[in-house]
């Protein structure tokens, strides 16, 4: 019984955040927030799991900052990408104001912006390079600068393994933007002493935690030394860490970005693990707001944002303690990120429904 | 196929030149692992040390017991192509109910039981009563699952209870808990199989549907079993995969259905039903696993990673899809 009002209620929780929001009178606008009525929607490409459970929460609070947005929507791709092509459609066609587009697919959304574009719709794309100009096919693209992250992580390493050393390098599906953007990031600190042992450019996970963990298995049969693993998604590697116990040895220094469930996870294991240092950068859920500040300044008529690329900042570092030490929260789900703009708490109930 | 692959063998055996009851699909399989594993001994040393097979062997383990579900549906000449959603939901359901809490994870494994029970009567009642196309019913099936696994996790993944992972993912004697899963899901289903009356109507009616339904068989009755025990089977290695990953996603399933389909073929099964080789099955979920360990020690780009498993698995099905004494034959012929 109790099983099935938990699924009632999750289906009530995900209506809830998913539904319409009219957040009336908020006290301070926000100068990106103009006197125009209009309407927003965010069209995920993927929208199944928990980073962008918060960014989709991120970017709802985000919106409810303009009173003059009447009505913001939702929309999931699941990954289909003909379904992210008919989301776009569809809600320039139902007449949303302003679409706000993670592109998941790439290019592959490019025509289906275009066309929403020039129905005169905002049409703002971000995070994922779909191609296309600002101005000709979208209204404004708001990337962001993984190759910043690159930058952090190498100035890190740098600083701990002043000699060089082995690096092993973990990113998403084959031949991803972010994994390439990152990479030359860290190149550009990193000279040849520091050697990367995973084959050019990165190993491939999907960021996925079963592939994660074979991959890493692999790996750590095969180099006996690793000084530093780097991988683009942390939380994705909790399970996989685990594996170096199989070969007794100890978890070596982990660049990458936030989450509760891997703060947590060197918070119990760092005294057992003598070379488990850890750094992140902020998981940059709050790459959205800037997306929606840009589409609600364009469909209200406010002033855009000076920025047009979200820089995430370094958020934990286990031995400089700056800008913040290694955070847990044991209280509160592992799948959130203690970085993000939205409370642990808000997004506990984001991820928990 | 699997009348040649009779035929071909009577007429070695009538030679006398086969006496020993194994077939053509397990030597091959066998040889080909060993074969493998002899390359992986050779040119990557790392992906046969013990760490390396402690780490990759739950999730052979896990191929297996799904493969030998989408075994038994083959078998009756069908497809499970809802194995991914089977595998997804149950993942959801021993992540997301227990919530950490050790106590309600055993109501949590009674749920995705029941769950998969639902799944496979609704698979075997469309595609053994109303006669659907197996692929179109149990995709549709899949596309229901995957609601449920949204209902449940909303996607979102969530970290297993440390039962669950010491029960999935610990290892007694130095063998990974998930292998002796595999082991006892291969024995029940070739005790089954082929000592049981019931397991040998099975293969009968897989074999020729038509004949068992003259001979006064169930026909519909056992091709529904299949469907069932297929997704019961997914259930199992979903629970599993919760534990041996930690903090799985809410879409574990999606990368198991064509191993699934794979190691069945790789068994030498015929995709047009009939004779079941479980063990072949399990064997072939090894080499698929060990392969893919073996692309990844020896260090290629992530490109001939794919190119090498492609190339084994088209070696594998070329085996025994090319009739070869048939066409020996015809040559001298000509």
């Amino acid at each position: 019984m109790k099983v099935s009002l938990n699924m009632k209620l999750s289906g009530a929780a995900a209506a809830a955040i998913l539904g319409i929001s009219t957040s009336a009178a908020l006290a301070d606008t926000p100068s990106w927030c103009g006197p125009k009525k209009a309407t927003l929607a965010l069209l995920d490409g993927f929208g199944g799991n928990s980073w962008r459970q918060v960014t989709i929460a991120a970017g709802k609070q985000e919106a409810e900052k303009c009173p003059s947005i009447t009505k913001y929507e939702y929309a999931d791709g699941q990954g289909n990408t003909q379904k992210a092509i008919s989301d776009i459609k569809g809600f320039a066609a139902k007449g949303t104001d302003a679409l706000v587009v993670f592109g998941d697919a790439g290019p592959a959304v490019l025509p289906a912006l275009t066309s929403a574009y020039k129905a005169g719709k905002v049409v703002v794309p971000y995070r994922v390079v779909v191609g296309g100009k600002d101005g000709e096919t979208y209204t404004k693209f708001v990337g962001a600068s993984f190759k910043d992250d690159g930058v952090s992580w190498g100035n890190w390493i740098k600083s701990i393994l002043p000699n060089g050393g082995n690096l092993l390098f973990l990113s998403g599906p084959a031949g991803n933007s972010q994994g390439l953007d990152e990479l030359a990031g860290m190149k550009s600190v990193l000279d040849d002493k520091y050697k990367f042992v995973n084959p050019a450019p990165f190993d491939v996970t999907n960021w996925d935690p079963a592939l994660t963990q074979q991959v890493l298995t692999a790996e750590i049969a095969k180099n006996p030394k690793i000084d530093v693993i780097v991988s683009d998604f942390g939380p994705s590697l909790v399970g996989a860490l685990a594996e170096f116990k199989k070969f007794n040895r100890s978890v070596p220094a982990l660049a990458t970005s936030d989450g509760n469930s891997l703060g947590c996870f060197w918070t119990n294991n760092h005294k057992d693990n003598p070379d488990f240092k850890l750094f992140t950068v902020a998981t940059g859920n709050d790459n959205v707001r800037l997306a929606v500040q840009w589409a609600v300044a364009s469909a209200t008529g406010g002033t855009p944002p000076s920025e047009t690329v979200f820089k995430a900042p370094t958020f934990e570092d286990s031995v400089s303690g700056k800008p913040s030490p290694v955070q847990c929260r044991p209280d509160l789900p592992g799948a959130i990120y203690l970085s993000s703009g939205v409370s642990a708490d808000d997004q506990a109930k984001a991820v928990s429904k | 196929m699997n009348q040649a692959v009779g035929n071909g063998s009577d007429l070695l055996q009538r030679r006398g030149i086969v006496l020993l009851p194994v077939s053509r699909g397990f030597v091959t399989v066998a040889a080909s692992t060993i074969a493998l594993l002899g390359a992986c001994l050779l040119f990557a040393p790392s992906s046969v040390s013990s760490g390396a097979l402690a780490g990759s062997l739950p999730f052979a383990a896990v191929i297996a017991i799904v493969g030998l579900g989408q075994l038994l549906v083959v078998q009756q000449g069908g497809f499970d192509l809802s194995v991914a959603g089977g595998v997804s939901l149950a993942v959801v359901i021993a992540a997301h109910f227990p919530d950490g809490d050790n106590a309600r994870l055993l109501p949590a494994v009674l749920l995705a039981v029941s769950c998969a029970l639902a799944a496979g009567l609704a698979n075997g009642i469309l595609v053994g009563f109303v006669q659907l196309n197996a692929i179109i019913a149990t995709i549709g099936v899949n596309a229901l699952l995957y609601g449920a696994v949204f209902a449940v996790s909303g996607g979102v993944p969530r970290i297993t209870t440390p039962l669950l992972a010491e029960i999935a993912g610990g290892r007694t004697f130095g063998i990974p808990h998930s292998v002796y899963f595999a082991v006892a899901a291969l024995l029940a289903v070739s005790f089954i199989l082929k000592k049981t009356v019931a397991g040998r109507r099975f293969e009968a009616i897989g074999a020729n549907p038509l004949a068992a339904r003259a001979a006064g068989l169930h026909v519909r009755l056992y091709q529904m079993a299949a469907y069932v025990c297929s997704q019961l089977l997914c259930c199992l290695a979903g629970i599993l995969l919760a534990g041996i990953t930690r903090e799985p996603t809410a879409f574990q399933g999606d990368s198991l259905l064509l191993p699934s389909v794979a190691v069945v073929v790789l068994g030498s099964t015929s995709l047009l039903g009939g004779r079941g080789f479980p063990v072949s099955t399990v064997i072939a979920a090894f080499f698929l696993n060990q392969l893919s360990q073996f692309a990844l020690a020896i260090g290629v780009p992530y490109s001939a990673q794919t190119i090498i498993q492609a190339l084994a698995l088209g070696f594998g099905i070329g085996v025994y899809s090319v009739e070869w004494t048939k066409n020996t034959r015809r040559r001298v012929k000509s």
